[in-house]
């Protein structure tokens, strides 16, 4: 049997890749990891690895678009017959129908209790967010100031015994120590990147992202608003803007308000999420006259908590393998944060002058893990119509610290849902959006 | 010829050992009477009292009616008014119908009169399967007793603390409750000369080792041994603990253990369900040894049913060598 190589899930909201280009030739032999194809998504192209050893065959057309999760080719063993291509690939003409995705109340009859059990596992873990560890393992790794969390376990059903906290001691010990959070960065001038959508009618509306985020993390919801224009602001020192100096929270307004000033809008609706949300509700408490609605997802400024463990392992991250976990730690479903995820967010951090920005207006802003700004007197202030939307597994800011916000305001929470409402509910965000603007 | 080493390799069997305490404690101390079913002149159910009687006279060596509930009450009674009766129940099913003494009566009455009057009264309980005696003799009944507070419980498993428990107990000025495997009755082992006692409440570890702990009772500490030289040549280095007593359990000891090994099984022929390995594992899941687990704890225990008559199934139903070995590959290879 053939092996198939799969297009792989490598975003969020990615339906299908693109092949484009084979860096194996049909016919070829290669081994398991070696980079096989180039895809392009809409938003970054990533290199696929070979998933086993064999002979590449059967490869699917440089250019065509493949949908995620079938075949784009298969690997045949030394000396296996090579006959017919095992099934046309998907989306092809004349191939069989996909089957639809079959629900998950479904008996499987194949699957086996082992894997039963490691599904219930995981179901208990999702929800409750803890670890399988033995106790000897978490006193251990609580000596050597280990994290459980961080630890991969070998133990049945992944538990993290007493094994796995030596290997990781072990490994700590002869891996080069962490580079500390570089603290000076090059500054540089100029204005904040601003992007538009195509097409659209009526009031723009326009979005402020998050820490360590960028404009393109609003794809997920704005498949959900193409009626409208969209108008994406990128914070100093994330995406596309400048690494300006930021030594403080009314800094980052005055560059926001200046790119906003610069729009010459006479009404926009303003989105933000988390240091965005805070940012908007500070444009919001200046611009009232030319915002017709506010909304805040998950924002900062209400109250003093934050992850700011979440925040500075971001900024540190130079590779995948410690960028993941706090990835995951944004979202209640890990499982939408796939590995493939993680590389292509670490292949967009991997400018070190942009991390060292960031790390510098973590520090400004969130001193000490902190939020050193309160945005509570501005949003008494504020007459803007104003919905608030959290998610109540947000492990970045409390949830509750909607409950501080004026009841003037509307509060939307969503269950099983984590820092970023709007890519693990985009649909909904959508609707509400769109319901009353 | 040396005197000395030759005392030292002596050999008794399990119940000659019991004997002999006996008949130390008699000749030593005339308060020491014997007292249960066909234990004179028939020399008890297994041989155990043998020709005491002979030694003794009907006197101190009494056969009682077959009624467990007036030899266990006549005995507590006579421990009340200054004797050391040794009780012996026939089989320890039948300590089911003498219960109302034991537990009500025996462990009660230092409490109840304030401390004025103790009971000390030593009682012994034949028990345990495979003698192919079926449901209602080969029982395993010792957590009925220990969970009663006034009483202590020891579970002897070779012929030395055969000897030195029972002498222990009638130093003890409170009831003890001995229970004797009867497969154990044969069996031979180094008992030292004359008087010693064996300290109530003290567990022996049997086997030293690292990998994981084995805290057995009874007849199991002979089957977790065998099992341990098997492991060792598989490189699993098991420690083994001969719990001896159950009531007041040596907490010290296992808690030691476990936190050196980080790997615990308990193994007991009674019912595993609410038996002696329920109260060790709760005992290190309640303690700070708990920190030193690596894996779930196993209890290895007898089947939820009577002792059945069959062979086969009769040995089927309590934990046997393979069971112990299975159970500790598992554990020791990190599968479970």
């Amino acid at each position: 049997m053939p092996t198939e190589v799969i297009m792989p899930k490598v975003d969020m909201d990615m339906a299908k890749g693109k092949i484009m280009s084979w860096h194996i030739a049909e016919g070829d032999r290669v081994s398991k990891g070696d980079p096989l194809f180039d895809i392009e998504t809409d938003k970054a192209a990533m290199e696929v690895e070979a998933p086993a050893d064999g002979i590449l065959h059967h490869t699917a057309p440089e250019g065509m678009d493949i949908p995620i999760g079938t075949p784009c080719a298969w690997l045949y063993a030394e000396g296996e017959e090579v006959g017919e291509q095992p099934a046309p690939f998907a989306g092809q003409a004349g191939a069989a129908p996909k089957p639809e995705p079959v629900e998950a109340d479904v008996p499987n009859d194949t699957k086996s209790v082992e894997a039963e059990l490691e599904l219930v596992d995981a179901i208990a873990g999702e929800a409750t967010g803890k670890v399988r560890a033995t106790p000897r393992a978490r006193s251990l790794a609580s000596g050597a100031g280990l994290n459980i969390v961080d630890l991969i376990g070998t133990g049945p059903r992944g538990r993290v015994q007493e094994l796995d906290v030596e290997n990781e001691i072990a490994l700590r010990d002869t891996r080069p120590a962490p580079l500390a959070a570089p603290v000076t960065f090059k500054a540089e001038t100029g204005a904040l990147a601003v992007t538009r959508s195509k097409g659209g009618t009526g009031t723009p509306i326009m979005m402020i992202h998050g820490f360590a985020s960028d404009a393109t993390s609003w794809a997920p919801m704005e498949a959900h608003l193409k009626h409208r224009p969209l108008i994406r602001i990128d914070l100093p020192g994330h995406g596309k803007s400048p690494k300006l100096r930021i030594d403080s929270f009314a800094e980052l307004v005055r560059e926001v308000r200046r790119a906003f000033d610069d729009l010459n809008l006479d009404a926009a609706h303003l989105v933000g999420h988390s240091l965005g949300g805070a940012v908007s509700i500070a444009l919001a408490d200046t611009r009232a006259k030319r915002l017709s609605s506010l909304t805040l997802i998950a924002p900062a400024g209400l109250g003093p908590d934050i992850n700011g463990d979440a925040l500075s392992g971001m900024c540190r991250a130079t590779r995948a393998e410690s960028l993941g976990p706090w990835l995951r730690s944004l979202v209640a479903n890990e499982d939408i944060v796939t590995d493939s995820y993680v590389r292509l967010a670490m292949a967009g951090r991997e400018d070190t002058n942009l991390r060292a920005a960031q790390s510098c207006l973590a520090d400004s802003l969130f001193p000490d893990g902190v939020q050193a700004f309160d945005l509570r007197a501005a949003l008494e202030r504020i007459d803007t119509p104003t919905r608030i939307i959290w998610g109540k597994q947000d492990a970045i800011i409390p949830w509750k610290h909607a409950l501080r916000a004026p009841g003037k305001m509307a509060l939307h929470l969503f269950d099983g849902v984590g820092h970023m409402p709007q890519i693990e509910c985009s649909a909904e965000l959508g609707r509400i959006l769109s319901s009353s603007l | 010829m040396n005197m000395h080493s030759k005392t030292d390799l002596r050999e008794l069997s399990y119940a000659e050992a019991i004997r002999e305490a006996m008949d130390i404690a008699m000749a030593r101390d005339e308060r020491v009477i014997l007292m249960g079913e066909d234990i004179g002149v028939y020399g008890g159910a297994f041989g155990v009292t043998g020709d005491l009687v002979e030694k003794y006279g009907t006197d101190r060596v009494m056969d009682t009616p077959i009624s467990e509930l007036g030899g266990a009450g006549v005995a507590v009674g006579a421990a009340m008014t200054g004797l050391r009766p040794i009780f012996e129940f026939q089989f320890s099913d039948f300590a089911t119908l003498g219960m109302e003494q034991i537990v009500n009566q025996a462990a009660k009455i230092r409490y109840m009169l304030g401390g004025a009057v103790s009971v000390p009264v030593v009682m012994r309980f034949p028990s345990g399967s495979g003698t192919g005696a079926a449901a209602q003799h080969s029982q395993s009944l010792e957590a009925w007793t220990a969970h009663v507070p006034g009483l202590k419980v020891v579970q002897p498993s070779t012929p030395e603390d055969a000897k030195g428990l029972l002498l222990a107990a009638l130093e003890d000025p409170d009831p003890v409750m001995i229970y004797e495997h009867k497969i154990l009755y044969k069996m031979k082992g180094h008992v030292p000369d004359g008087y010693y006692t064996t300290p109530i409440g003290k567990a022996a570890v049997v086997r030293e080792g690292k990998d994981l702990t084995i805290v057995a009772t009874s007849i199991m500490v002979h089957k977790a041994l065998d099992a341990a030289e098997t492991m060792a040549a598989e490189g699993i280095d098991a420690e083994v603990i001969d719990l001896r007593t159950i009531r007041p359990m040596d907490r010290d000891t296992v808690l030691a253990s476990v936190r050196k090994t980080g790997r615990l099984i308990c193994i007991y022929e009674a019912v595993k369900t609410l038996g002696v390995g329920a109260e060790v594992s709760a005992m290190v899941a309640e303690s700070d040894a708990f920190d030193y687990l690596d894996a779930p704890i196993i209890r290895l225990g007898g089947a939820e049913c009577p002792i059945p008559y069959n062979p086969e199934l009769e040995k089927a139903v309590v934990p046997q060598v393979p069971d112990i070995l299975e159970a500790a590959r598992n554990l020791a290879k990190g599968r479970v």
